[in-house]
């Protein structure tokens, strides 16, 4: 077990976090035991973070303690990793659109007790500003939606720490179909420099088509 | 003196002009009675409320503002400089209310109140169009699955009576024969008697048969089930989309609110989207460049469309789309019924695309 980044794991290619609740698995990840200390697998082909890891990144400012702002949780696959990471110190805000999916987060919520479900529209960020208590430390965005880039930065103005992070999943299929994906990631970092500073940048082929991870700071 | 009754998570707030706390009232430790009082708090007076106004009101307070709707109240300011405040500062204001020792133990309660109130979100989402999306999926399974058993059922008895077959087309009527009489020599069809006398299939023993019949009796079963859940979309229908039930018809109402994600997102829809539900593929293909423009989705079932030649067909989609997004907005919105006149205006716009050449 080799640590590549704080509280982040590789074994054998494959990516780990610590099991903040040993036993429970979240997606049928595999669970692994080494010095008496519980991993799961970050599996890079379901998660966008772990196949921008996988496909090299650099920054990775996910941290202990953090509090985190997550659009598009869903069933929290990905969050499940993030949870791991931030532990008992930090806290995840996990909004999401649908019911559905956030019926299967809540059950790992309950357990977990650093998992804030929101169901939400994060097109109206002040609509859970009752329920956000606090600026956080990252927003990070994967809701696949054609308007992603400026929900991305509405969240980022209203709930972003100054010198905070922020991740987004640009999926360009879901911002214009018939666009090459090269053309709206250009568009799409343009309109992200305006309001963010990026500092790293991913594309998550052949784990995830037509996407682009883009780490950035709030300066 | 003005104040501001602000309602958080874990209770009632009274700010006065200066950003002072000067009422603080908890909902108490349960998270569960917290959510259920801020939801409460959204709409109507709750006690902790109530008691504010009175306990305020002894302080010299006379004019109340709230952030939220309330039954006779005038005084609402959505986002006021008293709700900031205490959004602001809700950690701190918190543990200098005694409610908490430190800033984690606040957190802590408030992710508890915030899964409970989210579980209450989605309590209520489940509407009764819902269910018709659960029913519009199991009878797609249910189809898929009855007619691979029926083939499997026509190649099993065929190795008994391979005949049949072509004879007996329709599917329930071959399924209630195998069921009903079993061995070929007991069919009591006179159009198949010639076929029977002359059939090359193989004699089977009684048990080999038996066990035929108790699969296709299995089938009719399905068959059954399907006719039942479709009655029952009906039934919901009736109470949740009576306009659209009435100029589509159950199957269409069912699949085309299913395909939609539910009314909701249907009475949002503009018609142009709804006329291409179920074509989604096409649509895909066509804005990369390949094929046609799709013309309509699953409304093709629609007869007024089915049967209108190639050259009226779009017209007939948009106009059909169109009554379909009207009814289903009235469905969602207010539930009056005006399908007869809905339909009318069907049938005389149709008329007119079709007198045109
Ligand atoms: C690709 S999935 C996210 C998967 C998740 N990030 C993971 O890795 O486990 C996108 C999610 O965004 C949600 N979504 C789409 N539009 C949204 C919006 N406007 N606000 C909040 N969530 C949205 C969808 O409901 C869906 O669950």
């Amino acid at each position: 077990m080799k640590e590549i980044f704080p509280d982040v794991f590789i074994e054998n290619n494959k990516i780990f976090t610590k099991n903040l609740t040993p036993g429970e698995k979240v997606y049928g990840e595999d669970l692994i035991i080494r010095d008496d200390i519980e991993y799961r697998n970050w599996n890079y082909t379901r998660s966008k973070l772990a196949a921008g890891l996988k496909n090299g990144l650099k920054e990775f400012p996910l941290k202990k303690g953090m509090k985190v702002l997550y659009l598009g949780v869903a069933s929290g696959t990905s969050a499940s990793h993030f949870s791991d990471i931030i532990n008992k110190e930090g806290l995840l805000y996990g909004v999401d659109i649908a019911e559905r999916v956030l019926r299967e987060l809540i059950i790992h919520a309950e357990k977990r007790e650093n998992i804030v479900p929101i169901l939400a529209d994060s097109r109206l960020p002040e609509n859970y500003s009752s329920l956000v208590l606090e600026k956080v430390d990252l927003v990070f965005e994967d809701v696949a939606s054609s308007d992603q880039i400026e929900i991305f930065i509405r969240n980022c103005d209203y709930y972003l720490k100054q010198n905070g992070y922020a991740i987004i999943a640009i999926k360009s299929q879901s911002i214009d179909v018939t666009k090459d994906p090269e053309i709206i990631y250009k568009e799409s970092l343009k309109e992200l420099k305006k309001h963010l500073t990026i500092i790293d940048k991913v594309k998550l082929d052949p784990y995830e088509k037509h996407h682009l991870l883009v780490v950035l700071q709030k300066k | 003196m003005r104040v501001y009754i602000v309602s958080t998570l874990i209770g009632i707030f009274g700010i006065n002009d200066r950003k002072k706390v000067v009422y603080f009232k908890s909902f108490g430790n349960d998270p569960k009675k917290s959510a259920e009082k801020f939801k409460l708090s959204q709409i109507d007076f709750v006690d902790e409320e109530k008691q504010s106004k009175i306990q305020l009101g002894k302080k010299g307070y006379r004019e109340f503002i709230f952030g939220y709707r309330k039954p006779n109240e005038k005084n609402i300011e959505n986002n006021n400089i008293g709700e900031k405040f205490v959004k602001d500062n809700l950690i701190k204001l918190a543990m200098e209310k005694g409610f908490a020792k430190t800033p984690n133990e606040v957190t802590q309660f408030i992710t508890k109140v915030t899964i409970q109130l989210t579980k209450v979100h989605i309590k209520k989402s489940v509407t009764r169009d819902g269910l018709i999306i659960q029913v519009n999926g199991a009878l797609e399974d249910l189809d898929k699955s009855i007619n691979v058993y029926i083939e499997r059922l026509r190649e099993w008895y065929g190795l008994h009576f391979p005949e049949i077959n072509r004879k007996i087309s329709g599917h329930e009527k071959f399924i209630q024969i195998v069921s009903k009489y079993g061995k070929r020599e007991n069919i009591k069809e006179n159009d198949l008697q010639e076929l029977i006398n002359n059939s090359m299939g193989a004699d089977l023993k009684d048990e080999d048969i038996e066990i035929m019949r108790v699969f296709a009796t299995k089938i009719q079963e399905m068959i059954n089930l399907r006719e039942s859940l479709s009655k029952y979309s009906e039934k919901v229908l009736k109470e949740v989309a009576p306009n659209l039930l009435n100029i589509i018809g159950t199957t269409l109402a069912t699949k085309i609110i299913a395909k939609s994600g539910g009314l909701k997102k249907m009475s949002r829809m503009p018609s142009s989207t709804i006329q291409l539900i179920g074509a989604e593929k096409a649509l895909f293909r066509y804005l990369h460049g390949k094929g046609k423009s799709p013309r309509h989705g699953i409304i093709f079932s629609h007869p007024l469309i089915q049967n209108s030649k190639d050259e009226n067909r779009g017209k007939m989609a948009r106009l059909i789309a169109s009554k379909i997004s009207i009814a289903s907005k009235i469905d969602y919105f207010s539930k009056e019924f005006k399908g007869n006149a809905l339909k009318d205006e069907i049938n005389r716009k149709a008329k007119i695309i079709l007198s045109k050449k």
